[in-house]
C-alpha cells in the first residue's frame, strides 16, 4: 500500500498499451508501443530521486539517531574500587567521654590514658575502636588518639546533658566515675534507656600520675569491651562477609558471590560467629519503609476488638520513634474472626502434668495459615514485618509450645506470633475487647520481636545503645550492599557492550559514588547517624541506576531480533524504492551506451 | 454538459438555486438530528471513529481548564466563550454554520473547474463532470460528515481552515490561501505538509490568470498566450514559493504568539498540543494504522518508527508534486487522501473530507477500475468496526485484533480508492499525449 503512487506511475509511463484486439479481425502481431518520450523519462527519475532524497536525507539521520545507543560514561574503575573495597576502608571509631567530677584533672587524664591503653591492648579488630575523651571541668576537654572534637566544651558541665541522648549523638557512651567510699569494689551499672555508664569505685582505686598500671583503668576497660563486644562482632562478620550479604540481593551474578564466600573470621569467636550468622539470617533485609502489620486472629467469634491504637501508642511508638533514624514504619493492624489452622497443622493436644494444651514444635512453622489468613505479603514500597496476636479458644485455653512452654516466637524474615490465653473465668465471661491492659504484654514481646528482626544486638541492654549498634551496623551493610551494586553495574556494562547506558544511571551512580564518599568520611569522623543518612541514599541511587528500565529493556536483544523488527514494514517500502532505482540506473546505463554507439 | 467558457446564465442560475437548496436542506436535517436525538451527540462524540483523543469533544471540554489537553488554546478560548446553559445549542448552530461554510468553499472550487483544466492541462473529458451544486451535495449528505458533525469534534475546523485555503487558492488569491492554511497548520499540525503543493496551485492560478488579463487584451487565443507567458514567468515560481512560504511561517508564527499571550506567557502548550500529534503518546484505539503498531513495538525502537510513519507520510508530498505538476488540486486532493488513511489519529471526518473532495473528479470516475471492491472492504470496514469495538471493549469477547483487523480492511478500502484514483487521473493525462487510446484497455509490460 505504501508505493501507491510509484507503481500506478509504473502502469502509464513504462505501461504499453496492447490494443484491444478488435473483433479478431485485425493480425494477431501486437503493436509495437511508441518509445517514451524524454520528457516523461525525465520525471520519473525525478519522481524516484524525489522519493530517495527523503530516504536518504531524513531517513538515515533519522535512523542513526533513534537507534543508537545512548552510552554515557560510567566511572568504571571507581565503581569496581568500591565494589572490591579499595576505595573505603570503613572505620568505627566510637567516642566515650570520661566524666570524673571528684577526681583532679591531672588525675582523671592519667586514668582516662591508662583505660585507654587497656583498651587498646585488647582491642584486635582494628576498624572497631573505642576513644576515650575525658570531659572533665569547663577548659579540660581532653582528645585522645588526636580524634577532634567539634563540641562546645561550654556545655559539658551540664551532667544531664549526657543522659539526653539527642544532645551528643556523636558520643557513644559516656562514663561516669563516682567516688563512692562505702563501696569495697568497683560496681559498674548500665540503666536500659541511657546511655550513661556509672562507675562507682572506692577512691583509693584510682591510680596515681606516676603509675603506670591500675585495676580501676582495667576493669573500666574490661567493661566497655564487654559492652561492645557484640557490636564488635557484628561489624566484624558484615566486613568480612560482604560478598554473602549483597549475594542475597538478586541482581548479584551467582558465580560473582560464590567466588568471594565469606573468609572464616579468625577474629571473631566461632561461638559468636555462629549466633551472629543466625542473627543475621533471622533478620529482614534492610528497607527504607517497614510495613509493620498487627493481626489479631481467634479462632472463636470473641474478642472481636481491640484497644490496638492507644496500646500501640503507649507501649510502641516511643521505640518506633526511636528507630526512626533507621527507618520509617507504617503500622496496620486488622482483626481476624474464626480464623482457623491450616489442615496440616496438628490440633492442639492437651498436657495432662502441667494441665495446658500444647502445639507440636514442628507445627510452629505451619502455625500461620498462609493460604487463609488474609497478611498481605507486601504493601507498596519496602518489607512488611506481620505480628500476629492469637487468642485461642476457650477449650484449649492455655496453649503453649509443647517443648518449652513459651507463648511466642519469632517467624524469621517475616515477623512474630504471641499467643494471648484469656484468664478464664469458668468460660463465663470472655470479654470482647480486649483492653489496653491485656495487650500490653504482647506487644512488649512484639517490640522485642521488631527490633531482632531489624538485626538489634542481644546485649547490651540499653536502648539508645542498641539503637546506635543498629545505626552503625545498618550503615555498614548498606555502604557495602551500594558498593557491590556499583560492582555489578560496571560488570554489567562491560560484559554488555549493547546496552544502553541512560543519562539516568549516569547521575544515580554519580550520586551514589558521592553519598558512598561521604558515609565513609563520615563514618571516619564518628558520625554515625550521618553515615546513616547518607549510606540509605547511596543504596537508594545504586538501586534506581541498576534497575532503570529502560537499561534492562534491550540486555537480551540480539541482532536476529532486529531484523524481524525491520523488515516487516521496511521491507515492502524498501523493495519498490530499490527495484525502481535499479531500474532507472540501469536504463540510465544502456541509453547512454546506446548513444554512444549511435555516435 | 457545460462547455468551456463558463455554462449559460440559465444553467448558472439553475445552479446557484439547487446549491442553496441544498445548503437548506443539509441544514435542516442537522437541525433535526440535534432536535430529535439530543443523546446522539455525546454517543458519537465517545465514539473511537468520530472523536479521536486529539480532537474529541471531550479533549475540548472536558479538559479545557487543565494545561495538557492537545488542543490549540485559541480553540480552547472560543469554547469557554460559549455560555454554559446553551452550550449545547450554541456547538449545535456552531458545528452547522461549519459544515456549510466549508460545502460553500467547495463550490468554490468546484465552479474554479480546476479539476478539469488548470494552466498546464486540459482533460480530454472536460465537461464531463457534474453540475457544481452536487459537489456540496456529496459533502453536506456525506454519513461520514453529517455523524462529525453531530460528534463535533475540534477536527472540523481543521477540514474548513484547509478548505477555505484551497478556495483561496483557485480563486487566485494566494495570500488569503497561506494564511489560512496557517491556520489550519496551528490547529492540527500535520497540513503542513500540504504547503508545497498549495504553492503550486497558487502559483499556477497566478499564472493563469495573468495569461487570461493578457489575452483578453489581446484578444488572441487563450491557449497560446499561456504557453507563451509560460516561460518567462517560470523564472519567478521560486520567488513565489519563497514569498508565500513566508506569508505561511509568519501567519502561523503570528497564531502561536497569540496562543503564548493566551496561555500567560508559557510555550507549555507547545508541547502538549503538537507533541501528542508528532510523538504519539496516546494510544487510544483509532481508525488509524499507528496505534496497534505503537502498543506492540519494542520500546527502544519507537522513536525510529515514529521517524519512519512520520516520513512515510511526509514523503509523497515530493513524489506527487512532480509527477502531478500539471494538476495540483490533485496533489492536494491526494494528500488529504493520505491524511485520512497514515496520519496518527485519524477519524472519519478526515475520510469524508477526501471522499467529499473526490466529487471534483467525477470526470475520471469511469477510469476507475476497483470501486466496486473498495466500496465493499468500506461497507464491511462500517459495519463490523462497531461491532468488533463492541466484542472487544464491552463484551470483552473479542480482543484488540478484532477491532485492528476492521481498521486495516477500512484502511485497505482506502487505499484501494486512493490508488485507483491517482490511476484514473494519470490515465486521463496520458490521453492528452495518446487520444487514439481513448477508451481502450491497457496493460503494463
Amino acid at each position: 500500500m505504501d508505493d501507491g503512487p510509484d507503481s500506478m506511475e509504473q502502469d502509464d509511463r513504462s505501461g504499453i498499451v496492447k490494443g484491444e484486439e478488435a473483433s479478431g479481425t485485425a493480425s494477431r502481431q501486437p503493436k509495437r508501443p511508441p518509445p517514451e518520450t524524454p520528457e516523461n523519462v525525465w520525471l520519473r527519475q525525478r519522481v524516484v530521486t524525489s522519493f530517495w532524497i527523503v530516504v536518504i536525507l531524513l531517513g538515515v539521520p533519522v535512523w542513526l539517531w533513534t537507534t543508537s545507543i545512548p552510552r554515557s560514561g560510567l566511572p568504571l574503575e571507581d565503581m569496581q574500587a568500591w565494589a572490591d573495597g579499595r576505595a573505603c576502608k570503613p572505620a568505627f571509631p566510637l567516642r566515650i567521654s570520661i566524666q570524673a567530677p571528684d577526681l583532679q584533672k591531672a588525675e582523671a587524664e592519667h586514668l582516662t590514658r591508662l583505660t585507654q591503653h587497656a583498651l587498646d591492648d585488647q582491642n584486635e579488630f582494628s576498624a572497631h575502636h573505642l576513644r576515650l575523651k575525658l570531659r572533665g571541668g569547663a577548659h579540660s576537654s581532653i582528645h585522645l588518639n588526636g580524634s577532634v572534637s567539634n563540641e562546645v566544651s561550654a556545655t559539658d558541665n551540664n551532667l544531664d546533658l549526657f543522659v539526653d541522648p539527642t544532645r551528643t549523638e556523636d558520643d557513644a557512651l559516656t562514663v561516669r566515675l563516682e567516688t563512692d567510699s562505702t563501696l569495697t569494689s568497683t560496681e559498674a551499672e548500665l540503666q536500659d534507656h541511657s546511655r550513661l555508664l556509672r562507675i562507682l569505685h572506692p577512691g583509693h582505686l584510682v591510680p596515681s600520675i606516676t603509675s603506670s598500671t591500675s585495676s580501676l583503668s582495667g576493669y573500666i576497660a574490661a567493661k566497655l569491651q564487654e559492652l561492645f563486644y557484640e557490636e564488635q562482632g557484628m561489624i566484624e562478620y558484615i566486613l568480612t562477609s560482604s560478598h554473602t550479604l549483597s549475594g542475597q540481593s538478586t541482581h548479584q551474578s551467582s558465580s560473582a558471590s560464590r567466588d568471594s564466600r565469606p573468609r572464616s573470621s579468625r577474629l571473631i569467636h566461632p561461638e559468636l560467629a555462629a549466633k551472629l550468622a543466625s542473627r543475621m539470617t533471622r533478620s529482614v533485609q534492610y528497607a527504607p519503609t517497614y510495613h509493620l502489620t498487627f493481626s489479631l486472629f481467634t479462632p472463636a467469634a470473641t474478642p472481636s476488638n481491640w484497644e490496638i491504637e492507644s496500646a500501640i501508642v503507649e507501649n510502641l511508638s516511643p521505640l518506633l520513634d526511636a528507630l526512626s533514624v533507621v527507618s520509617n514504619f507504617t503500622v496496620d493492624t486488622q482483626v481476624q474472626l474464626h480464623a482457623k489452622f491450616a489442615p496440616s497443622v496438628h490440633p492442639p493436644e492437651f498436657d495432662e502434668t502441667a494441665g495446658v494444651w500444647t502445639l507440636r514444635d514442628e507445627d510452629l512453622s505451619g502455625f500461620v495459615n498462609a493460604a487463609e489468613w488474609p497478611l498481605s505479603p507486601s504493601i507498596g514500597e519496602g518489607s512488611t514485618l506481620n505480628f500476629i496476636l492469637y487468642v485461642p479458644e476457650s477449650q484449649h485455653t492455655p496453649l503453649v509450645v509443647k517443648s518449652n512452654h513459651a507463648s511466642n516466637w519469632l517467624v524469621p524474615q517475616w515477623g512474630g506470633v504471641s499467643i494471648l490465653n484469656l484468664a478464664d473465668d469458668d468460660g463465663t465471661s470472655r470479654g470482647k475487647i480486649l483492653s489496653k491492659a491485656m495487650i500490653q504484654p504482647p506487644l512488649l514481646i512484639f517490640s522485642h520481636q521488631l527490633l531482632s528482626l531489624l538485626g538489634a544486638p542481644q546485649t547490651p541492654q540499653s536502648l539508645p545503645l542498641q539503637l546506635q549498634t543498629l545505626t552503625r551496623t545498618r550503615a555498614a551493610s548498606l555502604l557495602l550492599s551500594a558498593s557491590s551494586t556499583m560492582g555489578s553495574l560496571a560488570r554489567l556494562t562491560v560484559a554488555l557492550p549493547s546496552i544502553a547506558i541512560p543519562e539516568t544511571v549516569s547521575t544515580a551512580v554519580e550520586s551514589t559514588l558521592d553519598h558512598l564518599r561521604s558515609t565513609c568520611s563520615a563514618l571516619k569522623a564518628g558520625h554515625f547517624q550521618q553515615a546513616l543518612n547518607h549510606a540509605r541514599i547511596a543504596e537508594a541511587q545504586a538501586e534506581r541506576g541498576f534497575f532503570e528500565k529502560s537499561m534492562v529493556g534491550q540486555v537480551y536483544f540480539p541482532d536476529e531480533h532486529k531484523v524481524a523488527v525491520y523488515l516487516p514494514l521496511l521491507g515492502p517500502i524498501g523493495v519498490p524504492l530499490l527495484m525502481n532505482a535499479l531500474k532507472e540506473v540501469r536504463k540510465a546505463f544502456a541509453a547512454r551506451r546506446a548513444k554512444r554507439r549511435v555516435g | 454538459m457545460a462547455p468551456d467558457r463558463g455554462p449559460p446564465s440559465s444553467s448558472h442560475s439553475n445552479n446557484t438555486k439547487n446549491t442553496y437548496l441544498v445548503y437548506a436542506a443539509a441544514a435542516l436535517l442537522r437541525l433535526f438530528l440535534f432536535g430529535a436525538f439530543p443523546g446522539a451527540g455525546a454517543l458519537l462524540e465517545g465514539r473511537v471513529e468520530v472523536g479521536s483523543c486529539v480532537c474529541g469533544f471531550k479533549a475540548r471540554t472536558g479538559k479545557a481548564k487543565t494545561t495538557s489537553t492537545p488542543q490549540a488554546p485559541l480553540l480552547l478560548a472560543l469554547f469557554s466563550l460559549i455560555p454554559t446553559p446553551h452550550f449545547h445549542l450554541i456547538t449545535a448552530l456552531l458545528y452547522i454554520t461549519l459544515d456549510l461554510l466549508a460545502a460553500h468553499a467547495l463550490v468554490r472550487i468546484a465552479e474554479s473547474h480546476q479539476a478539469e483544466r488548470t494552466r498546464l492541462f486540459k482533460s480530454p473529458r472536460t465537461g464531463e463532470g457534474w453540475d457544481s451544486w452536487i459537489i456540496p451535495a456529496a459533502y453536506l449528505f456525506n454519513p461520514f460528515i453529517i455523524a462529525t458533525c453531530i460528534g463535533r469534534p475540534t477536527s472540523v475546523f481543521t477540514s474548513l481552515a484547509i478548505l477555505w485555503s484551497v478556495a483561496h487558492a483557485v480563486g487566485d488569491k494566494p495570500m488569503s490561501a497561506m494564511v489560512g492554511l496557517g491556520v489550519a497548520t496551528y490547529l492540527s499540525m500535520y497540513p503542513a505538509l500540504l504547503v508545497g503543493p498549495m504553492v503550486l496551485l497558487g502559483y499556477d492560478r497566478q499564472e493563469e490568470e495573468k495569461a487570461r488579463i493578457g489575452a483578453s487584451g489581446k484578444r488572441g487565443d487563450e491557449a497560446e498566450a499561456a504557453e507563451g507567458n509560460e516561460k518567462e514567468a517560470s523564472s519567478s515560481i521560486w520567488l513565489f514559493a519563497a514569498k508565500h512560504t513566508a506569508v505561511f511561517t509568519a501567519g502561523l508564527a503570528w497564531l502561536l504568539y497569540i496562543s503564548y499571550i493566551l496561555t500567560g506567557g508559557s510555550w507549555e502548550f507547545i508541547s502538549s498540543t503538537y507533541g501528542v500529534q508528532l510523538l504519539v503518546p496516546d494510544l487510544t484505539p483509532n481508525v488509524g494504522l499507528w496505534w496497534y503498531f505503537f502498543i506492540e513495538m519494542f520500546d527502544s525502537f519507537r522513536e525510529f518508527f515514529l521517524g519512519v510513519f512520520w516520513l512515510h507520510l511526509g514523503g509523497y508530498v515530493g513524489g506527487l508534486c512532480i509527477r502531478l505538476r500539471k494538476q495540483p488540486l490533485f496533489v492536494v486532493v491526494t494528500m488529504m487522501g493520505i491524511f485520512a488513511i497514515f496520519k496518527p489519529y485519524p477519524t472519519i471526518g478526515d475520510t469524508g473530507l477526501w471522499l467529499s473532495m473526490l466529487p471534483l473528479y467525477r470526470h475520471v470516475f469511469g477510469l476507475m477500475r476497483y470501486t466496486f471492491f473498495a466500496v465493499s472492504a468500506l461497507l464491511y470496514a462500517c459495519l463490523l468496526g462497531p461491532a468488533f469495538y463492541h466484542l472487544w471493549v464491552y463484551a470483552g469477547s473479542g480482543n484488540a485484533n478484532f477491532f485492528y483487523a476492521i481498521t486495516l480492511v477500512w484502511s485497505l478500502g482506502l487505499v484501494l480508492i486512493l490508488a485507483d484514483s491517482l490511476f484514473a487521473v494519470l490515465r486521463d493525462e496520458w490521453e492528452v499525449e495518446r487520444p487514439e487510446m481513448r477508451g481502450k484497455e491497457i496493460r503494463q509490460i
